[in-house]
């Protein structure tokens, strides 16, 4: 009998893939609500079925498509995406463990990300893009039993700009500039090789636009 | 990054500074203390009534002018931004945050108390009562919930959606620019300190007058006020263990269970009630408090002496105002992702008819018994001893023993959640708005509101908790007035930002 209790943010294997535990709902025949961390698929599953794994440092995952390795050898900055192994909330905090997040401003006390919440410096692990050489793929629980193809995401660090492509503009995105004094949105009408065309007149390229300081991606008019 | 170190630190200092010579006042020169906010209670009836009563209906106006507004529809958060609560729970959060301690000590006591001394007509007939459970609506009812909403909505705007740090100073961004963070700023966050600390210190004695109460209740303990400084002693080592030892996530789970049972003693209390009177008085109460809305909002007695009014509505208001920084801070936290409408409807609105449900419930049965006794000698009792008012009512009831001990364990959960959090949040504001405030500076603020509420009960219990709460609020009764003009400012020129806000957004 298993008596190991499922908790909201523990990463565990389910079909042998690592997954974080984002909901418990106990009223539920299929109780533990997961999602894939390698593309954010959602499964509803019980505890039975799930393995629990503890995150720790020089572990390497693949995270939304893009591969991770957990450091803790220096501070977060700016811009950094950490994964909060150690939560210790304050009363009014709202974050749980295991949470990804990015860091928006750090100082000698802590780091805030961008969903405002306040972590110390003791409560994450920072994830360092690209698989270091000395990590631990953590990916799959059994790595023999994986299909070749599959495995082959594993070793590759191409992954970082392979998925990218899911980010990159598309036609009926729009877009707000973000700099500028006055109001200025406007919509993708063409991708021609790397250059975007927008709705405006304006040409630019594939970086420019994608440089998030700039622009701020709206939504996509086919979304609905 | 020194220059930012700096601004934190003379907030915390010079806020430090002037409660110290508070309590060091109080401690040594304690009859002074008792005789001063005497004067200035005095005062507050002369002078600065119509202040208080003003100020609280136009919060009221303004929320539910921002209900139907065009500001409606703006997020607090990013666009793409989801609420990190389900809506029961974050309603049943917003409820217990905002009500909390009083609300246990204050339901039968004070439809009680109102029938047995009533704002106006003759005491303990059936008029009284209805009078009674009128103004107890009317205390706890839209005007306590529309001061949450203007400062809740304010801090979370400011914080989420302008990134600005989570101190009240942010909140006048739009008309004082990066002035925020000079003298002006900084004399808003002090003031708003001062309110604070007394806005808990008020509800920590009262916890404390009620756990000692309960203790005396349940276990036979002295109901003296020695008792009482020595609960508030325990608890501060208690919040302080909790501080420094990460357990934090415990308390959390607390103040989970002290909701959970609050919600059991209000249905058990309903169905081994007087079930009946209690959904009668609810809607007749419903009905006379819309009418009369007005008429109480703006009473003052000009040619009365206006006591009443001073000891019940001027102190209810003034005690929302001082504690709205700390349940704003909170509701500021919990409402990440929702849009204004749904921000007003969940703060204003629902918990407004939760306070109705509980009052009716708590309220209705007590005046329902304190009618059949025939005699006054019950009402009475209830009015001479108020922290022990809710333990004295449960013992009339089936189940008294199990009652008690819940509404104990209620009372006892709630005083060392809210000390907790109180922490926190001093934490937060005296360091300009950080949210990682230091343990030091916690356990500084955690000390303090203790020995406040201390002093406070030392100086002579109830009433001078009342007189500080009305001293100490009004200056920042003044600064809320501005911070909805500076909302309206910054929503205008979100609604600009925001033009898009039906479109839908992307999900990756």
């Amino acid at each position: 009998m298993k008596l190991f209790q499922v908790r909201k943010g523990q990463f565990v294997y389910y079909n042998n893939e690592l997954h974080r535990v984002y909901g418990v709902k106990p009223m539920y025949k299929q109780s533990v609500h997961l999602i894939r961390l390698r593309d954010l698929k959602q499964e509803l599953t019980n505890a039975v079925s799930v393995e629990r794994y503890k995150p720790k440092e020089l572990d390497s995952f693949i995270f939304n498509h893009k591969v991770y390795t957990l450091r803790n050898d220096r501070k977060a900055e700016t811009g950094d995406y950490i994964l909060i192994h150690n939560p210790m909330p304050d009363s009014l905090d709202t974050y749980s463990l295991n949470e990804i997040e990015e860091v928006e401003t750090a100082d000698h006390k802590g780091i805030i990300t961008s969903n405002s919440h306040g972590i110390k410096h003791n409560e994450y692990l920072l994830m360092v893009p690209g698989r270091a050489d000395d990590s631990h793929p953590i990916d799959y629980q059994d790595i023999e039993s994986v299909e070749p193809e599959n495995l082959q995401d594993i070793e590759s660090n191409q992954l970082v700009t392979n998925h990218i492509s899911e980010l990159l503009p598309t036609l009926g995105d729009i877009y707000k500039k973000k700099d500028s004094s006055e109001s200025f949105e406007a919509m993708v009408v063409a991708i021609k090789g790397q250059t975007v065309y927008l709705g405006s007149g304006l040409v630019l390229s594939q970086e420019e636009l994608m440089n998030t300081e700039i622009w701020e991606f709206l939504y996509n008019i086919l979304d609905k | 990054m020194d220059n930012k170190k700096y601004t934190g630190n003379s907030v915390f200092i010079v806020s430090l500074l002037i409660t110290l010579i508070f309590i060091v006042w109080g401690v040594f020169f304690t009859d002074n203390l008792a005789k001063v906010t005497n004067t200035i209670y005095k005062g507050s009836i002369d002078y600065l009534g119509w202040v208080y009563l003003g100020a609280t209906l136009f919060f009221v106006v303004f929320s539910i002018y921002l209900l139907f507004s065009k500001y409606g529809d703006i997020r607090l958060g990013k666009k793409t931004d989801k609420p990190d609560f389900n809506t029961a729970s974050w309603l049943a959060m917003l409820f217990g945050a905002g009500m909390g301690i009083g609300i246990v000590y204050w339901s039968v006591a004070e439809p009680v108390t109102h029938y047995t001394t009533p704002p106006y007509g003759k005491a303990y007939t059936i008029d009284a009562a209805n009078t009674a459970m009128k103004y107890t609506f009317f205390h706890w009812g839209l005007d306590p919930w529309a001061i949450y909403t203007v400062i809740g909505l304010a801090l979370a705007f400011f914080q989420y959606n302008r990134r600005l740090p989570a101190a009240i100073s942010s909140a006048f961004h739009p008309i004082l620019g990066d002035r925020i963070y000079g003298p002006i700023g900084k004399t808003i966050d002090i003031l708003s300190i001062f309110a604070t600390v007394f806005g808990i210190a008020t509800s920590l004695g009262l916890g404390a007058m009620q756990v000692t109460a309960g203790m005396h209740d349940i276990f036979g303990v002295p109901n003296v006020l020695f008792v009482q400084l020595i609960v508030i002693a325990v608890a501060t080592v208690l919040f302080i263990i909790s501080i420094n030892t990460g357990l934090e996530k415990g308390i959390q789970y607390l103040s989970n269970a002290a909701m959970i049972l609050s919600f059991a003693i209000m249905l058990l209390l309903l169905i081994v009630g007087p079930t009946m009177t209690i959904i009668k008085v609810l809607f007749n109460t419903t009905g006379i408090y819309i009418s009369d809305f007005i008429h109480m909002s703006l009473r003052l007695e000009p040619f009365g002496e206006g006591k009443w009014i001073a000891s019940w509505t001027l102190f209810y208001w003034a005690w929302w105002i001082a504690w709205a920084p700390f349940v704003g801070m909170f509701i500021a936290r919990v409402s990440k992702g929702r849009t204004v409408r749904e921000f007003v409807i969940g703060v204003l609105v629902v918990p407004t008819l939760g306070t109705f449900l509980w009052m009716s419930i708590f309220g209705g049965s007590a005046l329902d018994l304190v009618q059949k006794q025939g005699t006054h000698d019950l009402a009475n009792l209830i009015t001479k001893n108020v922290s022990l008012s809710i333990f004295t009512f449960f013992d009339y009831l089936p189940l008294s023993s199990v009652l008690s001990i819940l509404g104990f364990a209620v009372v006892a959960i709630y005083y060392i959640t809210v000390a907790d959090t109180a922490t926190f949040v001093l934490g937060m504001l005296s360091e300009g708005g950080t949210l990682n405030p230091s343990n030091k500076i916690k356990m500084t603020w955690g000390v303090i509101q203790s020995a406040v509420a201390a002093v406070l009960l030392l100086a002579g219990g109830l009433n001078v908790l009342q007189t500080a709460s009305i001293a100490a609020a009004l200056p920042f009764a003044l600064i809320m007035i501005v911070m909805c003009f500076s909302l309206m400012k910054g929503f205008k020129s979100e609604v600009e930002v925001q033009r898009s806000n039906k479109r839908s957004t992307k999900h990756f």
